[in-house]
């Protein structure tokens, strides 16, 4: 089987080097890893090689690659924090909205992509973006400020 | 030994066989149970049983993988046949008449398995360039892969077993089965030819984009490259010294495998867990089957009935191998033939006192070419097939044996009448 692989591979990297690529194959590990809270999906994977790099992306309820890491135990520990987290808000009411919004924006930010890669917008469209950026930033920080803690293990990486 | 050990192995034995053949269990994971079960019956106990494994065949399969999977992280093999394909100027026809040539030498110098898994991924790039079906180009590739690894003692598993056998070494296979491989060559290219090869236009757009190849940009690592082609040299070198050195072939093989490993500094481990450790435990567990075999006198007994058919004649016996060889090989998995066969020839060089040397060239010859048959021949065959499937493009059965069973009779055909010129 992993002779078949490599041969993919093999035809993947001459099509890669003929379009400019350095390409570096690597052993490793792909590890899938679920979480079934009352229902509620966590899928995570990650990526082990003997480098010592590990990749790690959630993939549910909505995608987010999370952290490029320098070990295992790294990874098992944002884990742990993630699902714990999750666990906290399946209490709250607005989980259901929550992830919808997750899901919006990252919708949103493959659409912004496209925009910039497939059309030329003006700049002055871009700082009206920029600015409606700022402003929702804002409405989070607000938000923040308003709210109750609910968890304290760790300090926020991003707020 | 009792009638019921006889009758126990050749129990044992038939039913691994058929398991094989199904292909219901794993080869490997059968074959494995099957020598284990020799030993738990009391056939042989577990040091007879690994007297009976030929570790100088596991050696020059390991020592070998580990060259080439060396040597392929350099990026040599895509080099080579992007200016392949670059001399070819992007012509179909020209392609594949030069990615044969490259495959049958790639072969005589690899496995057929190595071969094909090296030369398809290119050759599909070639044909997703072209936008043509690649279907008609890896048949081909097929079927030189098989032809060039007759060659030597190297290219193709049953010699490896065969020399391995016998003491016959890399020379006595280049002089013996090079020159009805090369006439066998110009023939399948000429058959080729005359049935389809004139079938195969594309625009000349397409042909430029073959033409734009950068094939310097497939070299990964240069000074890999020189250290690899070094040792792929001597080790050439190696082999056709080695009888007159008094070296076994596998001395050789790991000899370039370990100086290659010590020169590039690429970690083993990673090197190591490419080896096709379930081929090796194959051919190990074959041996021993096989052993167990030889132990209840069950091949003496298949040789005698081979030489009452044959009356014992040279030349019918050499004809009877051959043709049964190619046959067999055709449709069965033609490593678990060549490993019965081989104590089976040993066996009537003792009975009848015969010079059997033209009957390992006939076994050589019809286990290697007889893989072209059908598309379950060779290991290769079932490689491409699955390849193509999985690029969309079906092979069947009818269609791979409407190119393959032909020319594996006329591969054949020129083989009689070479043995019958020069051996007899």
């Amino acid at each position: 089987m992993s002779r078949f692989v490599d041969a993919e591979i093999m035809q993947h990297t001459m099509k890669l080097q003929q379009m400019g690529a350095k390409v570096q194959v690597i052993n490793s590990k792909l590890c899938y890893v679920n979480f079934d809270i009352s229902g509620f999906k966590i899928q995570y994977v990650y990526n082990v090689n003997k480098k010592g790099n590990y990749f790690l992306e959630r993939i549910k309820p909505y995608s987010l690659p999370i952290k490029e890491c320098e070990s295992e135990q790294d990874i098992i520990d944002i884990i742990e924090v993630d699902v714990e987290q999750f666990k906290s808000a399946l209490k709250s009411h607005n989980i259901e909205g929550f992830i919808n919004i997750s899901r919006t924006l990252n919708m949103t930010l493959k659409k912004f992509e496209d925009l910039f890669l497939y059309y030329n917008i003006p700049g002055k469209e871009i700082d009206n973006i920029v600015e409606k950026l700022e402003a929702f930033e804002k409405e989070i920080d607000d938000l923040k400020m308003k709210s109750e803690r609910l968890y304290f293990k760790k300090e926020p990486e991003n707020l | 030994m009792g009638l019921n050990n006889v009758l126990m192995v050749v129990l044992i034995f038939v039913t691994t066989y058929i398991i094989i053949i199904s292909e219901k269990i794993n080869r490997t994971s059968i074959a494995l149970f099957g020598a284990v079960l020799l030993m738990i019956f009391n056939i042989m106990n577990q040091e007879e049983a690994i007297n009976h494994i030929d570790f100088n065949t596991i050696g020059l399969l390991i020592g070998m993988m580990i060259i080439v999977n060396i040597m392929k992280r350099s990026g040599i093999f895509t080099y080579v046949a992007i200016r392949a394909a670059k001399m070819a100027k992007g012509d179909p026809w020209k392609i594949i008449v030069v990615f044969s040539i490259i495959t049958a030498l790639f072969s005589a110098l690899l496995d057929n398995v190595t071969t094909i898994l090296l030369v398809v991924p290119v050759t599909l790039v070639i044909t997703d360039t072209l936008e043509m079906n690649p279907t008609p180009f890896l048949i081909p590739m097929v079927l030189f892969a098989n032809i060039g690894g007759t060659a030597t003692l190297i290219g193709d598993p049953p010699n490896i077993m065969i020399g391995s056998a016998t003491g016959l070494g890399f020379t006595d296979f280049l002089f013996n089965l090079g020159p009805v491989v090369l006439v066998i060559f110009i023939a399948t290219i000429l058959i080729l030819k005359h049935t389809g090869g004139n079938d195969f236009n594309t625009a000349e757009e397409k042909k430029k984009k073959i033409m734009a190849f950068d094939e310097n940009l497939a070299i990964k690592d240069f000074v890999l490259l020189k250290k690899s082609l070094f040792v792929l040299a001597m080790t050439i070198i190696g082999f056709m010294l080695h009888q007159s050195l008094g070296y076994e072939s596998a001395t050789i093989a790991l000899l370039g495998a370990s100086l290659l490993l010590v020169i590039s500094q690429i970690d083993p481990e990673e090197v190591l867990l490419e080896i096709e450790w379930p081929t090796i435990f194959f051919f190990v567990a074959l041996f021993i089957l096989v052993g167990g075999l030889q132990e209840v006198g069950v091949i003496d007994f298949l040789a005698l009935k081979l030489l009452a058919v044959t009356n014992g004649n040279l030349f019918a016996t050499t004809m009877f191998i051959l043709w049964g060889s190619a046959i067999a090989s055709a449709f069965l998995d033609n490593i678990p033939f060549v490993a019965t066969m081989i104590p089976l020839i040993k066996s009537i060089a003792v009975i009848a006192s015969l010079n059997v040397t033209p009957l390992w060239w006939a076994l050589a010859l019809g286990a290697c070419l007889g893989g072209n048959g059908t598309l379950i021949g060779a290991s290769a065959n079932v490689i491409v097939g699955g390849m193509l499937e999985k690029h969309g493009y079906k092979l069947s059965f009818a269609k791979y044996m409407k190119s393959g069973f032909p020319i594996m009779l006329v591969s054949i055909s020129i083989s009689s009448v070479y043995l019958a010129v020069f051996y007899f």
